[in-house]
């Protein structure tokens, strides 16, 4: 290891390095094995899961656009019962070798994310923490049709927090951030996950038709670095709690852009997909980044900007 | 834990390439660990460089591999920019690539005579999977399809594969008959079903669709390999979904080859 301390707290996780995964990005960890030692990570989200199953939405799911992606996967998962069972055994192994397991909590309504929450707290006792997504932006109900307001994530804040004493994080929207990040900070979020893919349209003008199997999709990937870090720096202005960067990072200097608009953590999305190793090559080029620097602790990079 | 998806990274470079019917080409690439691994209508997730705007792999079917040279064929049709940026490469170029992913054919045990559809792009992973039949000296029968003649590929290496009759039609009549390769494959079964213990069709969906129904109706077991939009390729992204009688399933790790009785088309 170098000679600059990686080591972070995050909401009360004690993070050997900043470096996250994004929800939905990453599977269940165990799906890079065969890449990259997936324990060099600071922590990995795990893909929003719900009480019950969800099936997703239709093909086609997915399309590529200039500088990234959009999808409209719409959370399928198989239900916390089935994800606990299939994945817990390797999550909790992974816990023991230091890397933070944060589980992303999907519902359709408060009642359902509470719902979720319980099973997790119950079936997952490995995870380090919960990822409330009040964000998906491709559901019919619950997601950002909740999280876009500061009543609404204040509403699924209150019902979830009492479920559970580990941390809770949240999964923010692209839309009104300061004020419902001071919205759920009020309600006991120990963090805030900022953002979620961003609402995006892509038409095939020869047949009219959306190029995915609805009107719109979530866009992910690079073109969207640049409103993220203004998003994070915007809400680490607003809030104490601490923030976890996602959006569009490809490489350790992407990464580092975050941590000087004040992030804490920082969570690799869909690079994962173009390169599997990607998440510790940024780790890698993150350090060499905080050396040149020359500080002895990353913590002293955190919300370094300088403007 | 779950199993992975058994993909590993590939750094390859490029034999050749080059068209072998209108908007389609044949790749040929070094890769010794891949032609060693891959089977049967398993993919790779190719990464083509040129456009930095561009950034998720292209995931492609493979038509033979060669063990001992360390290649692998790959035919592609150019039907976007990442394909074309990949007709543009020439010999000697470098990229890497995600590979073998997914399943590949199941051919039955104790198959007695097997029926391959192909139609158009499909016919690489139908191609392959007639090869591994006839390495087991299990007789088939082909039926091949594409727009035009000008875009028909796979004649030449059925036959040098050794298949006894290839019915070959297409869309607009300019070769064979006039017509999709369903028709033969449904007269088959319908006459002779009996003696086929196994369906394996590749192609355009409808097309599947079409032969997966007449297998079923003649009782014979079928498989289709399916194509989706893909962002990973291995099993972390969830956007390769395909509809099945038991939910959702990815392209990429429960697939691309599916039991056509489990596909809702």
């Amino acid at each position: 290891m170098g000679k600059v301390s990686m080591a972070v707290d995050f909401a009360g996780i004690k993070l050997k390095n900043p470096i996250n995964t994004a929800a939905g990005t990453f599977g269940q960890g165990w799906q890079f094995t065969n890449f990259m030692d997936v324990s060099e990570l600071g922590a990995i989200t795990t893909k929003g899961c719900a009480a019950e199953p969800w099936p997703g939405n239709p093909k086609p799911r997915m399309t590529e656009v200039p500088g990234g992606m959009m999808n409209s996967v719409g959370l399928q998962n198989p239900g916390v019962r089935a994800f606990a069972e299939e994945s817990g055994p390797y999550l909790a192994d992974l816990t023991d070798k230091g890397t933070a397991v944060i589980c992303q909590v999907a519902g359709h309504s408060v009642e359902e994310y509470v719902a979720a929450l319980e099973l997790f707290d119950e079936l997952c006792p490995w995870a380090a923490a919960f990822e409330i997504n009040v964000s998906c932006p491709n559901i019919s109900a619950g997601g950002a049709a909740m999280g876009s307001t500061p009543e609404g994530a204040a509403e699924v804040m209150r019902a979830c927090r009492p479920v559970t004493k580990k941390p809770l994080l949240v999964k923010m929207a692209p839309v009104r951030l300061p004020e419902i990040a001071r919205a759920l900070e009020a309600e006991g979020a120990d963090g805030l996950t900022v953002i979620n893919s961003i609402p995006g349209m892509a038409i095939d003008v020869h047949t009219r038709r959306s190029k995915i199997s609805r009107p719109t999709g979530g866009l992910s990937g690079p073109l969207l670095h640049p409103i993220a870090v203004r998003m994070v720096w915007e809400v680490c202005q607003a809030v104490d709690i601490p923030v976890c960067g996602v959006g569009g990072v490809m490489t350790g200097e992407d990464a580092a852009e975050f941590i000087l608009a004040g992030a804490t953590s920082v969570a690799v999305g869909m690079a994962s997909f173009v390169d599997p190793a990607a998440s510790v090559r940024i780790l890698h080029e993150l350090e060499e980044w905080a050396e040149s620097q020359g500080v002895s602790s990353i913590n002293e990079l955190i919300g370094a900007f300088e403007c | 834990m779950p199993t992975p998806s058994p993909a590993r990274m590939h750094d390859v470079t490029v034999v050749s390439n080059e068209p072998i019917a209108d908007g389609v080409y044949a790749l040929v690439i070094n890769a010794p660990k891949l032609a060693q691994t891959i089977k049967p209508g398993q993919f790779v997730n190719i990464a083509v460089p040129g456009n930095a705007m561009s950034l998720l792999r292209i995931p492609l079917s493979y038509a033979s591999a060669d063990a001992e040279a360390g290649t692998v064929e790959i035919w592609y049709a150019v039907v976007g920019d990442g394909t074309e940026r990949l007709s543009q490469m020439k010999p000697g170029a470098k990229t890497d690539l995600l590979g073998p992913g997914g399943n590949g054919w199941t051919i039955p045990e104790g198959c007695r005579r097997a029926l391959l559809v192909a139609g158009g792009i499909g016919v690489p992973p139908v191609l392959c999977l007639a090869r591994e039949l006839a390495a087991r000296g299990i007789p088939y029968t082909v039926s091949i399809g594409a727009a035009s003649k000008g875009c028909l590929v796979g004649e030449d290496e059925f036959e040098a594969a050794g298949a006894p009759v290839i019915s070959v039609s297409t869309d607009d009549g300019s070769y064979g008959y006039h017509g999709f390769c369903t028709a033969a494959a449904e007269q088959v079964l319908e006459l002779e079903g009996g003696e086929f213990d196994y369906v394996a069709a590749c192609g355009p969906e409808p097309m599947m669709a079409k032969v997966a129904a007449a297998a079923a109706k003649a009782g014979v077991p079928c498989e289709v390999s399916l194509e989706r939009m893909m962002s990973c390729g291995f099993g972390a992204c969830s956007t390769c979904a395909v509809e099945t009688t038991s939910g959702m399933k990815g392209a990429c790790m429960c697939g691309p080859v599916f039991n056509a009785e489990e596909v809702v088309w």
